[in-house]
């Protein structure tokens, strides 16, 4: 066997293996694509409280959905609540309703043996205070209300409402109160039941997804039909990822059919002949099931958006197969065998694989996740393509089997009469009027840094979110503070500490407040300071209860015993003792507990608003152990820097790739990469003028742009060397089918893939325009690469 | 068996006047004017208190407006509940104040107290199981709260009256015990004076 026909067989044998790994993942374990939006930001790799701080505010709230059913009144509201609820209620195996939040009165049990250490900071402030009067006059009150059955407990227990302030302002910690048995909430104007649910299948499953969402489709029609004007608003982890599945979906699907029938009727116009089309398909196939294949044994994921970034790389992989099958029907080729013209293509096809790899390597440099999934998956496919064509196209198509057909030749034609450069008056003109369209449009540009661009949920989705937490006040999961120490009384103490300067924030009204765990259990040191607090200032010997016991006719003996009841309800309360009980679940999530040889909390607020966050990131709390995450500013800050650097990462490759092509092509090299350079400078300043603000997708495109379109210039330089104009008919197709392909990414929904397509559209018409303009008319020495 | 049948008598005895839907006649005998001032005198046994504790004061109850309660003797205090808010001033000082805004249970907790008091019982009956009925020239009925967790706070209420609410006994789970008496009844533009209408 001669050694071409090793590699034939190698080949062979890797593409079977690739093929029976596809089948089995596809058919055998039955894979699907990742849909977690999460994936693609970047992982906090060195603070592990960080890390599971940001986990456990995510994952509280990945499993639930919270349903909203509005109506003008409150009976309607809870007729359309009950059939919508009736509708789940059929399929526990896919939603629970969750337990309704317990009443303040439920806590009562659980807080009374320890409700003497528990005050709210402005009772406390009080105590310290307000006179003897002021304390007898209250529990005068609290005795003869006829209102008093409201507050918790018996008047003994409570004279002096102590107790119940802290439980109203627990309570007042979430607007959602218990009504005829179900959660209820008001805007003023409509009336809201509220109903937590609990999905039992996890939510970034697309199979649980196709499951749940048409069943909240029918409970809602259901709610419709019991109540017309009823208003349904969901919320939950579940219907992002489900939106953002389809719409990824359906993006994969028209990108890759659109690409591939372009690809087709390219080469039909072309060849007219099925055999290219076929060839083409091959080696796009072959591509396509490695990038898979590894892909998954790399990451063991593959997430649905790298697959609609890799259905762009259709139009990149046929590139190698349409510039061997070019150069194939060239009349100069014609003595050659195939084996021959390949040695003679070689090392142009080494060049522009080496390039396009360069250029996705830009994208893997960044610290996301799923933009280096995205990377590692178009480069193999291309790798992939470019060895089918080396090791089987040559054996595939022989001198002969392609004829070049009168379209094909009036193309390759069309070079003659294209303008290109020279010293002359027209270029002059030409290259000053491209610098000042530059600079306008450059100058135009602004910048935009937004987490948004890594995912554009659909409206409603964003509305319905909006709405519920307006209503339900609920505190936002990206941003908060960690509070860390020692033992667990270090971080009660500190949260404490935090607190207070907390409290001036709610006073400027920058937040409406906070969830802490120290809201429920204080530290030992405030419950013991908290007890002897009130022993001394309001049961001693002389202070408001015997003056109280005066007043309504009670003796010593009574001061004595209600002291007594009163210190006998004073035991200490743990966070344990606390988060073991129902009323501690829905705060369970903010203890992080022992972690990394220390304890840690998260403090959540509540009513941020922009303007407020803006100043909160830039007030330093300077207390020890308190530290400020702001997930979504962090990940805007990341893109700000990436979108710096991977720019210097762009220029940096433009001399990389230079050094790379200057072996071969010596003196002319710069022809090669003049046109890729202006043409990402025309896009910047397409995309200025068009009112586009730069952000980091946009730079990552020119990156790979710099892969794309120095293939063209190197096509075109090889080619006019043997003064046969193929490489201008290798370089139409090819440009005809990367436009394709990313001008269909362009209309992706998800901002940065349509960034990235919009400038791979407007950069390789750019370059496909302007490299003729840059060919050589004298025939250079080529050198060996 | 014996005290089965007895106990079965007596409801059989009962029912008739009870089951004639008492609500739907007592709202009939009801006057619901629009302004209803009068006098209260309240008793209060608390756990823990030999003695029980007497007070009285008058009081108001405003349609559309809401409720004013001032206790006069032993220890003046007011309290003014409205739409939006529930006050308590001790003279000139506002002791407590509660916003619909804060504490979304306000409005919940002004209209029960306002149908309370104007012995709204269609309203009443969307809190509480009704039972109760008819005798001589008044009536009597005793509430439940439906609200679990109302019921564990406030065992039973029970109202008696006549064209207006005339006695109520609030029993407390903790065993505090809340019962007031209403007299001098005036309706009408005038029957509010005019630290009332300052107040309100």
């Amino acid at each position: 066997m001669s050694q071409r026909n090793v590699f034939v067989w190698i080949w062979a044998l890797v593409v079977c293996l690739l093929l029976a790994h596809n089948v089995y993942l596809w058919f055998g374990k039955r894979i699907a694509p990742d849909t977690d939006i999460l994936a693609l930001l970047p992982v906090e790799e060195r603070d592990p409280v960080l890390r599971q701080a940001f986990t456990r505010m995510v994952d509280s709230a990945q499993q639930r959905l919270i349903v909203l059913v509005g109506a003008d009144d409150w009976a309607q509201a809870r007729d359309a609540a009950n059939a919508y609820a009736d509708v789940l209620a059929q399929h526990p195996a896919l939603l629970q309703a969750a337990d309704p939040m317990t009443d303040p009165r439920d806590w009562l049990a659980l807080f009374q043996p320890h409700r003497l250490a528990l005050l709210t900071s402005k009772a406390e402030e009080d105590l310290h205070s307000q006179p003897k009067q002021y304390w007898t006059d209250t529990a005068l009150a609290k005795l003869y209300s006829p209102f008093a059955g409201l507050q918790p407990g018996a008047w003994r227990d409570d004279p002096f409402g102590l107790f119940g302030r802290w439980i109203q302002a627990r309570a007042q910690e979430t607007p959602v109160r218990p009504r005829d048995g179900r959660l209820f909430v008001s805007d003023g104007q409509r009336q809201y039941a509220v109903m937590p649910f609990t999905l039992r299948v996890p939510a970034f499953s697309i199979a649980a997804q196709q499951a749940v969402m048409p069943l909240l489709e029918q409970a809602r029609q259901a709610a419709r039909k019991a109540v017309p004007q009823a208003q349904v608003v969901t919320a939950g982890v579940i219907l992002y990822a489900a939106a953002a599945g389809d719409q990824a979906r359906a993006e994969v699907s028209i990108i890759g059919f659109g690409s591939i029938l372009g690809i087709i009727v390219l080469m039909w116009i072309t060849f007219h002949s099925l055999k290219p089309i076929a060839l083409i398909m091959l080696s796009i196939c072959v591509g396509c099931l490695a990038a898979l294949s590894v892909c998954w044994l790399l990451f063991e994921r593959v997430h649905l958006l790298t697959l609609v970034f890799g259905a762009s790389l259709i139009g990149g992989a046929q590139d190698y197969g349409t510039y061997f099958l070019c150069n194939r029907i060239a009349p100069d080729a014609q003595p050659f065998d195939s084996w021959q013209l390949l040695r003679r293509l070689f090392p142009a096809l080494v060049l522009t694989l080496v390039t396009t790899v360069i250029g996705y390597l830009g994208l893997a440099l960044t610290p996301f996740p799923g933009l280096r999934q995205m990377a590692v998956f178009s480069a193999l496919g291309l790798i992939f393509a470019w060895l089918t064509v080396v090791f089987w196209f040559p054996m595939l198509v022989r001198a002969g089997t392609l004829e070049s057909t009168p379209v094909a030749q009036w193309w390759a034609i069309s070079l003659e009469r294209w303008p290109s450069l020279r010293l002359d008056r027209s270029s002059l003109w030409a290259i000053g009027l491209f610098v000042v369209l530059a600079i306008f449009g450059v100058s135009r540009l602004g910048v935009q840094d937004d987490i948004r661009l890594l995912q554009n949920p659909p409206k409603n989705l964003i509305d319905d979110q909006t709405k519920l937490s307006r209503l339900l006040d609920t505190p936002t999961p990206a941003q908060f503070y960690i509070v860390r120490g020692n033992t667990a009384e270090v971080v009660l103490q500190r949260e404490e500490m935090l607190k207070q300067r907390l409290d001036l924030l709610i006073e400027t009204r920058i937040i409406s407040g906070y969830h802490a765990l120290s809201n429920w259990v204080p530290s030992a040191q405030a419950q013991a300071a908290r007890r002897n607090l009130i022993d001394r200032t309001l049961l001693n010997d002389n202070g408001p209860l015997k003056a109280l016991a005066a007043q309504i006719g009670e003796n010593g003996e009574w001061v004595a015993a209600t002291r007594a009841h009163l210190l006998a309800s004073a035991l200490p309360l743990t966070p344990d003792d606390f988060l073991k009980t129902p009323a501690g679940e829905p705060w369970r999530h903010l203890w992080l507990g022992e972690v990394d040889g220390g304890w840690a909390s998260i403090v959540a607020l509540r009513g941020l608003t922009p303007t407020g966050l803006a100043k909160l990131q830039h007030a330093d709390i300077g207390l020890d152990g308190v530290q400020w995450v702001d997930k979504v500013g962090e990940i805007s800050l990341l893109l700000g820097r990436y979108r710096k650097t991977m720019g210097w990462v762009v220029l940096f490759s433009y001399l990389v790739v230079y050094v790379l092509l200057y072996p071969r092509y010596r003196s002319v090299t710069w022809r090669v990469l003049a046109p890729t350079a202006l043409a990402s400078i025309a896009t910047l300043a397409l995309l200025g003028m068009a009112g586009q603000n730069l952000q980091l997708f946009h730079v990552l495109a020119l990156m790979l742009l710099l892969g794309v379109g120095v293939d063209y210039g190197i096509f075109l330089h090889e080619d006019l060397s043997r003064r046969d104009p193929v490489g201008w008919l290798a370089v139409g197709l090819s440009a005809l089918s990367t436009l394709l392909s990313f001008g269909l990414l362009s209309l992706s929904k998800t901002p940065a893939l349509q960034a990235f397509g919009l400038t791979m559209l407007i950069g390789t018409i750019a370059v496909w325009l302007i490299v003729p303009c840059f060919r050589n008319h004298r025939s250079p020495e080529l050198g060996r690469a | 068996m014996k005290s089965w049948s007895l106990a079965l008598s007596v409801l059989l005895a009962a029912t008739p006047l009870w089951a004639d839907a008492p609500v739907a006649k007592i709202q009939s005998m009801l006057a619901r004017p629009k302004v209803l001032c009068g006098h209260f005198n309240q008793i209060k046994q608390l756990t823990g208190l030999k003695k029980p504790m007497a007070s009285n004061g008058r009081f108001c109850v405003v349609a559309e407006r809401g409720v004013l309660w001032r206790t006069l003797q032993p220890f003046p205090n007011t309290v003014r509940l409205t739409r939006d808010e529930i006050v308590q001033l001790q003279g000139d000082r506002v002791a407590m104040r509660l916003d619909a805004k804060q504490e979304p249970a306000v409005r919940m907790i002004n209209s029960v107290l306002f149908a309370l008091l104007a012995g709204d019982l269609g309203q009443i009956e969307k809190w509480f199981l009704v039972d109760g009925g008819i005798h001589d020239n008044g009536w009597s009925v005793t509430l439940k709260a439906r609200e679990p967790a109302l019921a564990k706070a406030i065992s039973s209420v029970v109202l008696e009256g006549d064209a207006y609410v005339k006695n109520i006994t609030i029993s407390e789970t903790s065993g505090d015990r809340t019962s007031i008496v209403f007299s001098k009844i005036h309706t009408g533009d005038t029957a509010m004076n005019v630290d009332e209408a300052a107040l309100f």
